[in-house]
């Protein structure tokens, strides 16, 4: 047996398992979103391009996503540049700390979170008490709740793929760079930052393509009146049972994503690759 | 290292679980109920007297209507459940679609004492009714001390901040909406009058919710008066402690009736059917009554005086209830259901 023989041998259960659970569901899918009272026909899709509230639950879903993805970047990267620059010990508790919530469902920790939203919980009274809202004020079920609750949920995924990066960087280029003159900030900015790059991409790929697919979370802090993709073709599978619109969905969700996804990769291959 | 794998004794191994699976089958039904309280009342009411019975297993999978109906539909090659139960009048698509089994009246007796009502889709290869749920508006009768006696009484501008309404794609929301609707002044071919009110209703304050459960949480937690919402609901909340009280409209009061289907293609339908049977019996539907207030559907239960006043209880009391009409319904649920998220989108 050769090596290249032997290779695929051992790739075989991987790839199978690929085959069976990703690459023929997805092609289900799309023969679903294809399949018309009469044949196949695109009268799904173009349903869902020619409506403006259906544009609209698209636009929010990625709009949202890319909130999302921003603040879990601007709150991962430098607690991620403070673990990894902390004695071992100090460190292992904060990794614990990250990766405390991951054991909890998210169901459990987005419930804690809609106590605290409500309109009598913490948050809400503490907004309204300090005169910056109305009477009935509420945080749940607003966008600003989604992200909330969503970068809870998923700032795990940022900070832990930056951190792997920012351990692998040499601490003497940081010391160079202060011995050249350079303050914390500028070398934290013209340092620290490029080099941690592939981290923030691989963890803002990670946060971005989960809030744009996650379905439980937003539900219950967004409510029955905000509707993200997700969330849209649920109901479409469950409630109005119309299967086909809800593949259709879902492939514009995947293409959607995609088309995020590409130029941000191509954008980052170049430097690193 | 070579690793030999013992063929023969892998296809035994192999073979000898296959056949504990199959004869574990023989005994055992699979089941949704719709969790919660009601799961505790089912199992209290049906599910454990029939295993104690029969000696059968239960299993019972957590599904609410439309995810339960949903997974029978993508099952239809391969069913897992062999009983399925439905509030929301999904076994009339199902049974449509040649997802359920016709039931054979002989095999379950107790068909013979429910009211006509109960039975009226078993031609069509339904299942038998054998819980009602009547909607009508369920009100905190603290903050409101008068009690609510219309329908129209939702519309009111001054309860609107404090109105919870529930998304149609929830069954009880949906014949709650269409209430709306008719003292609005539309009917089941045009629904844009209720929209319209609940379009209202939402810019004066009111809140929509998707499930029970948030209706508990809009009363305990965030001053909630009033919603509509099924009698059963009512009583849930009074047993949470809630000074909650349900009030029927003048206009009338609809009934969301909960069948049990017969899954078709299933190997152990005789077992199946005794699970009907027995959710039909006088015993089993007194007990749903007692400890959920649903109205019973076996003439011959007899409830206590004090359940009885809060269920629809008798033959009089059956006709009071009307049920608006299941089939445009389920023909016209997409299309609503679509401009309902249309209207109440932010």
């Amino acid at each position: 047996m050769n090596d290249r023989a032997e290779n695929l041998l051992l790739a075989l259960p991987g790839l199978g398992l690929l085959v069976l659970a990703y690459f023929l569901p997805i092609g289900q899918m799309l023969s679903l979103s294809l399949s018309g009272r009469e044949g196949p026909s695109l009268e799904h899709y173009t349903r869902f391009l020619s409506d403006p509230f259906y544009l609209g639950v698209l636009w929010r879903t990625v709009r949202l996503s890319l909130v999302i993805t921003l603040i879990c970047a601007l709150l991962g990267f430098p607690f991620a540049y403070i673990m990894a620059r902390v004695g071992p010990r100090l460190r292992m508790w904060l990794v614990v700390a990250v990766i405390l919530p991951l054991m909890t469902s998210v169901v459990v920790r987005t419930f804690g979170w809609m106590v605290l939203l409500s309109r009598n919980g913490l948050v809400s009274q503490f907004v309204r008490d300090l005169g910056w809202a109305e009477r009935n004020f509420q945080l749940m079920h607003t966008e600003s709740a989604i992200v909330i609750g969503m970068v809870q949920v998923l700032l795990p995924f940022m900070t832990l793929s930056i951190l792997g990066v920012i351990t692998r960087i040499d601490p003497r280029l940081e010391e160079a760079a202060r011995t050249m003159g350079g303050s914390f900030l500028s070398t934290l900015r013209s340092v620290v930052l490029p080099l941690s790059l592939p981290g923030i991409v691989a963890g803002s790929l990670l946060v971005f393509t989960l809030s744009a697919s996650s379905f439980v979370t937003p539900s219950l802090m967004g409510g029955a009146r905000i509707q993200v993709l997700a969330g849209s073709v649920y109901k479409s599978v469950t409630q109005t049972l119309e299967w086909p619109f809800a593949a259709a969905q879902a492939v514009i969700l995947f293409v959607g994503v995609l088309l995020v996804l590409v130029p941000y990769v191509k954008m980052n291959t170049p430097k690193h690759g | 290292m070579k690793i030999r794998f013992d063929l023969t004794a892998l296809a035994a191994t192999t073979l000898s679980l296959l056949a504990g699976t199959a004869l574990a089958q023989d005994k055992t039904l699979t089941i949704n109920s719709f969790g919660g309280a009601y799961e505790t009342a089912h199992r209290k009411c049906v599910i454990t007297p029939f295993e104690k019975e029969t000696g059968a297993t239960t299993r019972v999978v957590t599904a609410y209507s439309a995810d339960a109906f949903a997974q029978v539909r993508a099952q239809k090659a391969a069913p897992q459940f062999d009983v399925i139960h439905f509030s929301g009048g999904q076994e009339i698509v199902a049974a449509s679609e040649g997802l359920l089994a016709a039931i054979d009246a002989a095999k379950v007796p107790n068909l013979a004492d429910l009211y006509p009502v109960a039975k009226a889709g078993l031609a069509k290869g339904e299942g038998p009714v054998y819980s009602i749920a009547a909607i009508g508006l369920v009100y905190n009768s603290q903050s409101l001390p008068k009690a609510p006696t219309s329908w129209k009484d939702l519309l009111d501008p001054k309860v609107s901040n404090k109105l919870v309404l529930t998304d149609i794609s929830n069954g009880y929301g949906m014949l709650g909406f269409l209430m709306i609707n008719r003292v609005a002044g539309g009917d089941l071919k045009n629904i844009q009058p209720g929209l319209d009110a609940v379009k209202k209703l939402l810019t004066g304050g009111a809140i929509v919710v998707t499930t029970s459960p948030e209706i508990q949480r809009e009363f305990a937690q965030n001053g909630a008066t009033i919603a509509p919402y099924a009698s059963d609901y009512a009583y849930t909340l009074t047993k949470a402690n809630l000074p909650v009280k349900f009030a029927q409209g003048v206009e009338g009061t609809p009934a969301s009736f909960i069948t049990a289907n017969l899954v078709a293609n299933r190997p152990n339908q005789a077992l199946a059917l005794k699970f009907i049977d027995m959710s039909l019996s006088e015993s089993a539907q007194a007990c749903f009554a007692n400890e959920l207030r649903y109205s019973p559907t076996n003439a011959k239960a007899k409830l206590a005086p004090d359940v009885a006043a809060t269920v629809a209880y008798g033959a009089a009391s059956m006709q009071n209830l009307f049920r608006f009409d299941a089939p445009t319904i389920e023909a016209n649920r997409a299309s609503w259901v679509e401009r309902w998220s249309k209207t109440i989108a932010r």
